[in-house]
Protein backbone atom coordinates (compact mmCIF):
# COMPACT_ATOMS: atom_id res chain seq x y z
CA UNK A 1 0.00 0.00 0.00
CA UNK A 2 1.45 3.52 -1.06
CA UNK A 3 -0.13 7.10 -0.53
CA UNK A 4 0.70 9.68 -2.84
CA UNK A 5 -0.70 13.61 -2.68
CA UNK A 6 -2.33 13.52 -6.23
CA UNK A 7 -0.46 16.86 -6.77
CA UNK A 8 2.50 14.62 -7.19
CA UNK A 9 1.16 13.06 -10.14
CA UNK A 10 2.74 13.87 -13.37
CA UNK A 11 1.70 12.51 -17.16
CA UNK A 12 4.50 10.96 -19.23
CA UNK A 13 4.55 13.40 -22.36
CA UNK A 14 5.04 9.94 -24.44
CA UNK A 15 2.33 7.59 -23.57
CA UNK A 16 0.16 9.82 -21.43
CA UNK A 17 0.47 7.43 -18.62
CA UNK A 18 0.26 8.82 -15.32
CA UNK A 19 3.25 8.79 -13.15
CA UNK A 20 4.34 9.35 -9.92
CA UNK A 21 6.79 12.59 -9.51
CA UNK A 22 9.91 11.16 -7.44
CA UNK A 23 12.02 14.81 -7.86
CA UNK A 24 15.28 14.74 -10.31
CA UNK A 25 15.03 11.55 -12.63
CA UNK A 26 11.60 10.50 -13.53
CA UNK A 27 11.38 7.27 -15.54
CA UNK A 28 7.98 6.80 -17.19
CA UNK A 29 6.40 3.30 -15.35
CA UNK A 30 5.05 2.50 -19.08
CA UNK A 31 7.36 3.69 -21.44
CA UNK A 32 10.78 4.23 -20.04
CA UNK A 33 10.70 7.77 -21.23
CA UNK A 34 12.08 10.54 -19.07
CA UNK A 35 10.11 13.02 -17.76
CA UNK A 36 11.01 16.41 -16.60
CA UNK A 37 9.02 19.48 -14.77
CA UNK A 38 10.00 23.19 -14.83
CA UNK A 39 11.26 23.35 -10.78
CA UNK A 40 14.57 20.95 -11.92
CA UNK A 41 14.98 20.94 -15.80
CA UNK A 42 16.62 24.12 -17.37
CA UNK A 43 15.14 26.05 -20.30
CA UNK A 44 18.32 26.15 -22.21
CA UNK A 45 17.61 23.83 -25.09
CA UNK A 46 13.81 25.38 -25.64
CA UNK A 47 15.48 28.80 -25.96
CA UNK A 48 18.28 27.98 -28.15
CA UNK A 49 15.99 26.16 -30.75
CA UNK A 50 13.56 29.74 -30.09
CA UNK A 51 16.55 31.50 -30.61
CA UNK A 52 17.40 29.93 -34.02
CA UNK A 53 13.76 29.84 -34.88
CA UNK A 54 13.57 34.13 -34.61
CA UNK A 55 16.68 34.54 -35.92
CA UNK A 56 16.05 32.91 -39.51
CA UNK A 57 12.76 34.61 -39.36
CA UNK A 58 14.02 37.72 -40.47
CA UNK A 59 15.67 36.46 -43.41
CA UNK A 60 12.34 34.92 -44.02
CA UNK A 61 11.11 38.14 -44.57
CA UNK A 62 13.51 40.05 -45.98
CA UNK A 63 14.73 37.64 -49.13
CA UNK A 64 12.51 36.63 -52.10
CA UNK A 65 10.41 33.81 -51.50
CA UNK A 66 9.15 33.45 -55.13
CA UNK A 67 10.91 33.93 -57.72
CA UNK A 68 9.29 33.70 -61.15
CA UNK A 69 10.99 34.22 -64.63
CA UNK A 70 8.34 35.29 -67.68
CA UNK A 71 9.66 36.06 -70.99
CA UNK A 72 12.74 37.48 -69.38
CA UNK A 73 11.56 39.50 -66.52
CA UNK A 74 12.29 38.59 -63.65
CA UNK A 75 10.22 39.07 -60.63
CA UNK A 76 10.76 38.28 -57.00
CA UNK A 77 8.23 38.89 -54.01
CA UNK A 78 8.69 38.17 -50.44
CA UNK A 79 6.23 36.67 -48.45
CA UNK A 80 4.78 39.82 -47.69
CA UNK A 81 4.67 41.26 -50.56
CA UNK A 82 2.80 37.48 -51.92
CA UNK A 83 0.59 38.59 -50.19
CA UNK A 84 0.03 42.01 -51.24
CA UNK A 85 -0.30 40.71 -55.02
CA UNK A 86 -2.50 38.17 -54.08
CA UNK A 87 -5.05 41.15 -52.41
CA UNK A 88 -4.58 43.55 -55.09
CA UNK A 89 -5.67 40.82 -57.48
CA UNK A 90 -8.72 40.29 -55.70
CA UNK A 91 -7.89 36.81 -54.16
CA UNK A 92 -8.62 37.88 -50.48
CA UNK A 93 -9.53 34.41 -48.78
CA UNK A 94 -5.82 33.13 -49.93
CA UNK A 95 -4.25 36.30 -49.21
CA UNK A 96 -5.57 35.54 -45.66
CA UNK A 97 -4.64 32.58 -45.24
CA UNK A 98 -1.30 32.99 -46.45
CA UNK A 99 -0.73 35.87 -43.96
CA UNK A 100 -2.30 34.18 -41.06
CA UNK A 101 0.31 31.60 -41.61
CA UNK A 102 3.67 32.80 -42.26
CA UNK A 103 2.97 36.06 -40.25
CA UNK A 104 0.38 36.04 -37.41
CA UNK A 105 1.30 31.84 -36.50
CA UNK A 106 4.87 32.19 -36.52
CA UNK A 107 5.26 35.67 -34.65
CA UNK A 108 2.24 34.87 -32.45
CA UNK A 109 4.25 31.53 -31.63
CA UNK A 110 7.35 33.37 -30.18
CA UNK A 111 5.48 35.73 -28.07
CA UNK A 112 3.61 32.73 -26.63
CA UNK A 113 6.78 30.59 -26.16
CA UNK A 114 8.83 33.83 -24.55
CA UNK A 115 6.49 34.44 -22.31
CA UNK A 116 5.92 30.23 -21.15
CA UNK A 117 10.03 30.13 -21.07
CA UNK A 118 10.06 33.57 -18.87
CA UNK A 119 7.30 32.92 -16.43
CA UNK A 120 8.73 29.39 -15.34
CA UNK A 121 11.44 31.49 -14.47
CA UNK A 122 9.77 34.59 -12.93
CA UNK A 123 6.30 35.05 -11.40
CA UNK A 124 4.98 36.55 -14.06
CA UNK A 125 1.14 36.82 -14.56
CA UNK A 126 0.58 34.38 -11.76
CA UNK A 127 -2.39 36.61 -10.57
CA UNK A 128 -3.37 37.06 -13.96
CA UNK A 129 -4.60 33.03 -13.77
CA UNK A 130 -3.54 32.57 -17.70
CA UNK A 131 -4.06 29.12 -18.36
CA UNK A 132 -0.59 28.08 -20.02
CA UNK A 133 -1.40 24.66 -20.84
CA UNK A 134 -4.44 26.27 -22.95
CA UNK A 135 -1.87 28.86 -24.58
CA UNK A 136 0.68 25.43 -25.09
CA UNK A 137 -2.60 23.69 -26.38
CA UNK A 138 -3.26 26.07 -28.71
CA UNK A 139 0.14 27.01 -30.27
CA UNK A 140 0.79 23.19 -30.66
CA UNK A 141 -2.45 22.59 -32.50
CA UNK A 142 -1.70 25.62 -35.19
CA UNK A 143 1.76 25.48 -34.95
CA UNK A 144 3.04 23.86 -37.86
CA UNK A 145 0.19 25.07 -40.57
CA UNK A 146 2.78 28.08 -40.76
CA UNK A 147 4.65 25.49 -43.78
CA UNK A 148 1.61 26.31 -45.77
CA UNK A 149 3.45 29.01 -47.59
CA UNK A 150 6.82 26.62 -48.01
CA UNK A 151 4.43 23.73 -49.20
CA UNK A 152 2.83 25.97 -52.13
CA UNK A 153 6.25 27.53 -53.12
CA UNK A 154 7.33 23.78 -53.32
CA UNK A 155 4.07 22.68 -55.50
CA UNK A 156 4.44 26.09 -57.73
CA UNK A 157 8.23 25.66 -58.60
CA UNK A 158 7.98 21.66 -59.63
CA UNK A 159 4.95 22.65 -61.79
CA UNK A 160 5.86 25.79 -63.92
CA UNK A 161 9.35 25.28 -65.08
CA UNK A 162 9.09 26.08 -68.90
CA UNK A 163 12.27 27.73 -70.77
CA UNK A 164 10.18 30.61 -71.20
CA UNK A 165 7.82 30.71 -67.77
CA UNK A 166 9.47 29.37 -64.89
CA UNK A 167 9.20 29.88 -61.45
CA UNK A 168 11.86 29.08 -58.31
CA UNK A 169 11.57 29.26 -54.96
CA UNK A 170 13.72 31.93 -53.06
CA UNK A 171 16.03 32.20 -50.13
CA UNK A 172 13.08 32.70 -47.78
CA UNK A 173 12.00 29.35 -48.23
CA UNK A 174 14.53 27.44 -46.65
CA UNK A 175 15.22 30.25 -44.03
CA UNK A 176 11.51 30.11 -43.58
CA UNK A 177 11.35 26.17 -42.94
CA UNK A 178 14.45 26.33 -40.73
CA UNK A 179 12.45 28.61 -38.55
CA UNK A 180 9.32 26.46 -38.82
CA UNK A 181 11.39 23.48 -38.02
CA UNK A 182 13.44 25.18 -34.75
CA UNK A 183 10.14 26.75 -33.44
CA UNK A 184 8.36 23.23 -33.19
CA UNK A 185 11.23 21.72 -31.90
CA UNK A 186 11.00 24.62 -29.02
CA UNK A 187 7.59 23.95 -28.61
CA UNK A 188 8.39 20.15 -27.93
CA UNK A 189 11.43 20.32 -25.87
CA UNK A 190 8.90 22.67 -24.04
CA UNK A 191 6.07 20.32 -23.01
CA UNK A 192 8.16 18.05 -20.46
CA UNK A 193 8.67 21.51 -18.70
CA UNK A 194 4.58 22.56 -18.52
CA UNK A 195 3.48 19.07 -16.98
CA UNK A 196 3.31 19.95 -13.32
CA UNK A 197 2.25 23.62 -13.52
CA UNK A 198 -1.28 24.94 -13.16
CA UNK A 199 -1.83 21.18 -11.57
CA UNK B 1 -5.49 15.19 -1.79
CA UNK B 2 -4.17 11.79 -0.58
CA UNK B 3 -4.92 8.90 -2.51
CA UNK B 4 -4.25 5.28 -1.67
CA UNK B 5 -3.18 2.89 -4.15
CA UNK B 6 -2.04 -0.92 -4.20
CA UNK B 7 1.01 -0.39 -6.04
CA UNK B 8 2.40 1.82 -8.94
CA UNK B 9 0.21 -0.12 -11.56
CA UNK B 10 -2.92 1.38 -10.08
CA UNK B 11 -1.89 4.35 -11.96
CA UNK B 12 -2.91 3.29 -14.87
CA UNK B 13 -6.99 3.38 -13.40
CA UNK B 14 -6.29 7.46 -13.64
CA UNK B 15 -5.79 9.78 -16.47
CA UNK B 16 -4.84 13.64 -16.82
CA UNK B 17 -6.80 15.58 -19.21
CA UNK B 18 -4.42 16.22 -22.64
CA UNK B 19 -5.55 19.88 -22.36
CA UNK B 20 -6.02 21.48 -18.82
CA UNK B 21 -4.08 18.11 -17.34
CA UNK B 22 -7.28 17.99 -14.66
CA UNK B 23 -7.01 14.26 -12.84
CA UNK B 24 -9.36 11.25 -13.32
CA UNK B 25 -10.40 8.14 -12.17
CA UNK B 26 -10.70 5.93 -15.18
CA UNK B 27 -14.65 4.17 -15.30
CA UNK B 28 -16.14 1.77 -17.41
CA UNK B 29 -18.54 3.18 -20.22
CA UNK B 30 -20.87 1.85 -22.55
CA UNK B 31 -19.31 0.23 -25.71
CA UNK B 32 -19.32 2.71 -28.27
CA UNK B 33 -19.36 5.99 -26.12
CA UNK B 34 -16.51 8.33 -24.79
CA UNK B 35 -15.37 9.87 -21.24
CA UNK B 36 -15.30 13.75 -21.57
CA UNK B 37 -13.13 15.89 -19.32
CA UNK B 38 -15.40 17.32 -16.64
CA UNK B 39 -13.84 20.51 -16.63
CA UNK B 40 -12.76 21.53 -20.06
CA UNK B 41 -14.58 18.65 -22.21
CA UNK B 42 -12.02 17.15 -24.38
CA UNK B 43 -12.24 13.95 -24.42
CA UNK B 44 -9.98 11.82 -22.31
CA UNK B 45 -10.89 8.20 -23.61
CA UNK B 46 -13.36 6.02 -25.68
CA UNK B 47 -14.86 2.11 -25.09
CA UNK B 48 -14.69 0.56 -28.82
CA UNK B 49 -14.59 -3.15 -28.45
CA UNK B 50 -13.69 -3.55 -32.07
CA UNK B 51 -11.27 -1.08 -32.18
CA UNK B 52 -8.94 -3.80 -33.40
CA UNK B 53 -10.89 -4.20 -36.80
CA UNK B 54 -11.34 -0.65 -36.99
CA UNK B 55 -7.86 0.66 -36.68
CA UNK B 56 -6.89 -2.11 -39.01
CA UNK B 57 -8.83 -1.51 -41.54
CA UNK B 58 -8.91 2.05 -41.28
CA UNK B 59 -5.06 1.50 -41.81
CA UNK B 60 -4.79 -0.40 -44.23
CA UNK B 61 -7.74 1.63 -46.68
CA UNK B 62 -5.12 5.12 -45.89
CA UNK B 63 -2.20 3.12 -46.72
CA UNK B 64 -3.47 1.82 -50.61
CA UNK B 65 -4.66 5.51 -50.88
CA UNK B 66 -1.51 6.74 -49.76
CA UNK B 67 0.56 4.66 -52.25
CA UNK B 68 -2.24 5.54 -55.36
CA UNK B 69 -1.40 9.20 -54.08
CA UNK B 70 2.34 8.92 -55.15
CA UNK B 71 1.84 7.16 -58.25
CA UNK B 72 0.06 9.52 -60.29
CA UNK B 73 0.23 13.33 -61.14
CA UNK B 74 -1.81 15.30 -58.69
CA UNK B 75 -2.39 18.67 -60.51
CA UNK B 76 -1.97 19.14 -64.52
CA UNK B 77 -1.57 22.36 -66.46
CA UNK B 78 -1.38 23.25 -70.23
CA UNK B 79 0.94 26.31 -70.31
CA UNK B 80 1.76 27.47 -73.83
CA UNK B 81 0.89 24.54 -75.40
CA UNK B 82 2.55 21.97 -73.31
CA UNK B 83 1.22 19.81 -70.38
CA UNK B 84 3.00 20.20 -67.31
CA UNK B 85 2.04 17.73 -64.19
CA UNK B 86 3.01 17.16 -60.92
CA UNK B 87 2.83 14.09 -58.78
CA UNK B 88 3.95 14.12 -54.75
CA UNK B 89 7.50 12.28 -54.97
CA UNK B 90 8.03 14.64 -58.28
CA UNK B 91 7.61 18.04 -56.25
CA UNK B 92 9.83 16.71 -53.04
CA UNK B 93 12.73 15.71 -56.27
CA UNK B 94 12.34 19.13 -58.22
CA UNK B 95 13.80 20.99 -54.42
CA UNK B 96 16.66 18.91 -53.95
CA UNK B 97 17.46 19.30 -58.38
CA UNK B 98 17.14 22.89 -57.32
CA UNK B 99 19.43 23.36 -54.99
CA UNK B 100 16.93 23.55 -52.13
CA UNK B 101 18.14 20.43 -49.58
CA UNK B 102 16.84 21.70 -46.25
CA UNK B 103 13.65 22.14 -48.11
CA UNK B 104 13.42 19.37 -49.68
CA UNK B 105 14.43 17.33 -46.73
CA UNK B 106 11.86 18.83 -44.77
CA UNK B 107 9.00 18.27 -46.82
CA UNK B 108 10.45 14.47 -47.81
CA UNK B 109 10.29 13.65 -43.83
CA UNK B 110 6.89 15.47 -43.49
CA UNK B 111 4.60 15.08 -46.09
CA UNK B 112 6.09 11.47 -47.57
CA UNK B 113 7.95 9.74 -45.16
CA UNK B 114 6.05 10.78 -41.81
CA UNK B 115 2.71 9.96 -43.07
CA UNK B 116 3.96 6.63 -44.68
CA UNK B 117 5.06 5.61 -41.12
CA UNK B 118 2.46 6.20 -38.89
CA UNK B 119 0.38 4.19 -41.14
CA UNK B 120 2.34 1.09 -41.47
CA UNK B 121 3.25 1.67 -37.71
CA UNK B 122 -0.09 1.58 -37.11
CA UNK B 123 -0.83 -1.93 -39.33
CA UNK B 124 1.60 -3.43 -37.35
CA UNK B 125 0.37 -2.40 -33.90
CA UNK B 126 -3.12 -3.53 -35.10
CA UNK B 127 -1.70 -6.93 -36.37
CA UNK B 128 0.05 -7.58 -32.90
CA UNK B 129 -2.84 -6.60 -30.58
CA UNK B 130 -5.44 -9.00 -33.12
CA UNK B 131 -2.58 -12.09 -32.77
CA UNK B 132 -1.98 -11.28 -29.18
CA UNK B 133 1.34 -11.43 -29.32
CA UNK B 134 4.21 -8.79 -29.69
CA UNK B 135 4.24 -7.27 -25.72
CA UNK B 136 7.82 -5.33 -26.46
CA UNK B 137 7.87 -4.63 -30.09
CA UNK B 138 4.08 -2.70 -30.01
CA UNK B 139 5.81 -0.84 -26.63
CA UNK B 140 8.36 0.47 -29.41
CA UNK B 141 6.16 0.66 -32.14
CA UNK B 142 3.93 3.09 -29.59
CA UNK B 143 6.93 5.02 -28.85
CA UNK B 144 7.93 6.07 -31.89
CA UNK B 145 4.39 6.63 -32.99
CA UNK B 146 4.10 9.40 -30.79
CA UNK B 147 7.06 11.09 -31.56
CA UNK B 148 7.09 11.52 -35.25
CA UNK B 149 2.87 11.85 -35.31
CA UNK B 150 3.22 16.21 -34.59
CA UNK B 151 5.66 16.10 -37.61
CA UNK B 152 3.03 14.64 -39.95
CA UNK B 153 1.89 17.14 -42.60
CA UNK B 154 -0.34 15.51 -44.85
CA UNK B 155 -2.82 17.75 -44.16
CA UNK B 156 -1.31 20.94 -44.20
CA UNK B 157 0.26 19.49 -48.35
CA UNK B 158 -3.23 18.84 -48.97
CA UNK B 159 -4.74 22.86 -48.25
CA UNK B 160 -1.09 23.71 -49.96
CA UNK B 161 -2.29 22.37 -53.04
CA UNK B 162 -5.87 24.09 -52.70
CA UNK B 163 -3.89 27.74 -51.95
CA UNK B 164 -1.80 27.16 -55.12
CA UNK B 165 -4.75 25.81 -57.21
CA UNK B 166 -5.78 29.47 -56.62
CA UNK B 167 -2.26 30.91 -57.62
CA UNK B 168 -2.09 28.61 -60.77
CA UNK B 169 -5.12 29.61 -62.22
CA UNK B 170 -3.32 32.97 -64.50
CA UNK B 171 -0.88 30.72 -66.12
CA UNK B 172 -3.43 28.33 -67.75
CA UNK B 173 -5.93 25.54 -67.71
CA UNK B 174 -6.05 23.32 -64.79
CA UNK B 175 -6.52 19.69 -64.32
CA UNK B 176 -6.67 17.83 -61.04
CA UNK B 177 -5.49 14.73 -60.90
CA UNK B 178 -6.17 11.52 -59.55
CA UNK B 179 -3.69 11.53 -57.18
CA UNK B 180 -5.66 14.95 -55.74
CA UNK B 181 -8.66 12.92 -54.93
CA UNK B 182 -6.26 9.92 -53.02
CA UNK B 183 -4.17 12.59 -51.35
CA UNK B 184 -7.99 13.83 -50.31
CA UNK B 185 -9.32 10.55 -48.89
CA UNK B 186 -5.87 9.72 -47.13
CA UNK B 187 -5.89 13.16 -45.28
CA UNK B 188 -9.58 12.01 -44.44
CA UNK B 189 -8.65 8.68 -43.27
CA UNK B 190 -5.66 10.21 -41.30
CA UNK B 191 -7.84 12.88 -39.62
CA UNK B 192 -10.12 10.45 -38.58
CA UNK B 193 -7.93 7.95 -36.61
CA UNK B 194 -5.63 11.23 -35.07
CA UNK B 195 -9.06 12.28 -33.83
CA UNK B 196 -10.96 9.17 -33.13
CA UNK B 197 -7.50 6.98 -31.68
CA UNK B 198 -5.98 8.03 -29.05
CA UNK B 199 -2.81 7.05 -28.41
CA UNK B 200 -3.48 6.57 -25.17
CA UNK B 201 -6.57 4.28 -26.17
CA UNK B 202 -4.19 1.89 -27.81
CA UNK B 203 -1.53 1.42 -24.67
CA UNK B 204 -5.10 0.70 -22.46
CA UNK B 205 -5.88 -1.86 -25.20
CA UNK B 206 -2.47 -3.04 -25.33
CA UNK B 207 -2.61 -3.44 -21.76
CA UNK B 208 -5.47 -5.37 -22.12
CA UNK B 209 -4.90 -8.00 -25.03
CA UNK B 210 -1.28 -8.36 -24.25
CA UNK B 211 -0.32 -7.74 -20.68
CA UNK B 212 -3.32 -9.25 -19.21
CA UNK B 213 -2.54 -12.57 -21.50
CA UNK B 214 0.93 -12.37 -19.59
CA UNK B 215 -0.39 -13.04 -15.95
CA UNK B 216 -2.50 -16.13 -16.86
ZN1 LIG C 1 5.35 7.02 -20.80
ZN1 LIG D 1 -9.63 18.88 -19.42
Amino acid sequence: MIEVDESKLIRCPICDAVNIDKGKKNRCRRCDSAIYHHRNFSTEKSWAYLITAMIAYIPANLYPMLVSNAFGIRDESTIIGGVVILWEHGSYPIAAIIFFASIIIPVMKFLILLYLLISVKYPLGKDKKVNKHKLYYVTEVVGPWSMIDVFVVAILAALIHLSSVEILAGTAATAFAISVFFTLLAAHAFDERLIKENR
Amino acid sequence: MIMKLENENDLDNFIICHKCFTLHEEVAIADGSKACCRKCGYILYRYDSKLIDYGLALSFTGLIFFIIANFFPVLKIDILGSEQFITIPKTIFSLFENQFYIVGLICLFFIFIFPLMIFLINIMIFSMLKLQRGTKLTKELLIILSHIIPWSMADIFFISILVALVKLISFGQIHIGISFWALMVFVLIDIYITKNIHISEIWMLRKKVLLSKDKD
